[in-house]
């Protein structure tokens, strides 16, 4: 049997049996979604909220004390009002690529659309990752260029420990520290997002194909 | 006026709600699904209704929707499973059971476009639903050429999978 046979089956297809009525749709209308978008949302706002809450303790906790003997303090405040505004560019953005979502929008914008909010968010975390890098970096070049840096920061005030083996170690740990750091998280973003995407990524390649087919 | 929208959204809806099921059951392969398929349909189109402005019709308006949440928002949930579920035979009965229907060609037709991926299940259905390749390509985001394109690979893909 041809396709046009199938398409007259299709056509003399009886109606749904299992008619929703006009009650239960109003129900449906007013239960909460579950589609990819709303969780992208929720995840995205997380982000935003965990990397702000991560940076704000970081600097609130006590964990600021040696630095203020070594007279950091100021650079540390000026790195994070910088840090302040480029959270709130970033959360604007979000809002902006969020609010192109639309499903009234053609297939293929739509999947663009919401590729673009999840990419928002992943240079969001990919800009917290260097701040926390080239903040270390930068800290680091200035508490080796006070005299006695390692020792007023490290609460070792003891002349036979060899200062040059100190700085290895202490460099040494902090790039193991971030190593660790990165890899747990891609590890994270990769199963998260893996796993929330994948349908979405396939059927969008699937269309970015077709453009290459004539 | 929120009464009066809502009201002409569920009288369109329930005349229109024929598509859905159809959509419904070309992207998943049991009821629990289903189910779950078509209330979030009805939310995003509930949702998106105030921007319908009428100037399509309101089921070429609702296709869009529709399918949009089908290949791109919808996730199937792991359901939680009821106690009572266990007992019943009714757990996640394939759509064959389900479909109860006599009609043997039907069957085979649903159960070969789900052989297909997202996006020519969506060619298929609206070659099926007779609509024009210029809504095709409207409905997709890609060229009419394309569609065409697209739509002879995907008959004939469909073709090898009804006539093995």
């Amino acid at each position: 049997m041809d396709l046009a046979n199938y398409k007259k089956v299709w056509k003399n297809q009886p109606e749904e049996k299992n008619k929703i009525s006009a009650l239960e749709i109003y129900k449906m209308t007013q239960s909460k979604s579950n589609s990819i978008v709303k969780w992208i949302f929720i995840i995205g706002l997380l982000e935003f909220v965990f990397w702000f809450a991560l940076n704000y303790l970081g600097t609130k906790n006590g964990a600021l004390e040696p630095y203020e003997k070594l007279n950091l303090i100021n650079f540390i405040d000026n790195f994070n009002y910088f840090h302040y505004v480029v959270v709130v560019l970033f959360l604007i953005l979000f809002y902006r690529n969020f609010s192109l979502i639309s499903t009234v929008d053609d297939t293929k914008t739509l999947m663009k659309n919401i590729l673009l909010v999840r990419k928002t968010v992943k240079w969001y975390v990919y800009y917290n990752l260097l701040n926390v890098v080239v903040f270390s970096i930068i800290l680091n070049i200035l508490i080796f260029n006070t005299p006695e840096g390692i020792n007023i920061l490290s609460g070792i005030d003891n002349e036979s420990f060899n200062q040059e083996h100190m700085m290895s170690v202490f460099i040494i740990a902090q790039i193991v520290v971030i190593a660790i750091m990165i890899l747990i998280l891609w590890l994270f973003y990769y199963l998260l997002y893996g796993i929330l995407l994948k349908k979405l990524n396939k059927n969008y390649k699937e269309l970015t194909k077709l453009n290459e087919i004539s | 006026m929120q009464n009066e929208l809502e009201i002409k959204f569920l009288n369109d809806f329930e005349k229109n709600q024929n598509i859905v099921h159809k959509i419904c059951r070309i992207y998943t392969t049991n009821q629990d699904e289903h189910n779950d398929l078509f209330q979030e349909i009805t939310i995003q189109v509930w949702t998106n209704y105030s921007k319908f402005r009428g100037e399509a019709k309101f089921s070429t308006w609702m296709y869009r929707v529709a399918l949009n949440t089908a290949i791109s928002l919808f996730r199937k949930s792991k359901r939680r499973i009821k106690t009572q579920d266990f007992s019943t035979v009714s757990y996640k009965i394939e759509y064959v059971d389900y479909d109860n229907t006599k009609d043997l060609q039907l069957n085979a037709l649903y159960k070969g476009i789900r052989g297909l991926n997202d996006i020519e299940k969506a060619l298929m259905f609206l070659y099926l639903e007779d609509k024009p390749y210029k809504e095709i390509a409207e409905t997709l985001g890609i060229t009419e050429v394309n569609a065409r394109v697209k739509m002879n690979r995907t008959k004939e893909k469909l073709k090898k999978i009804l006539n093995p």
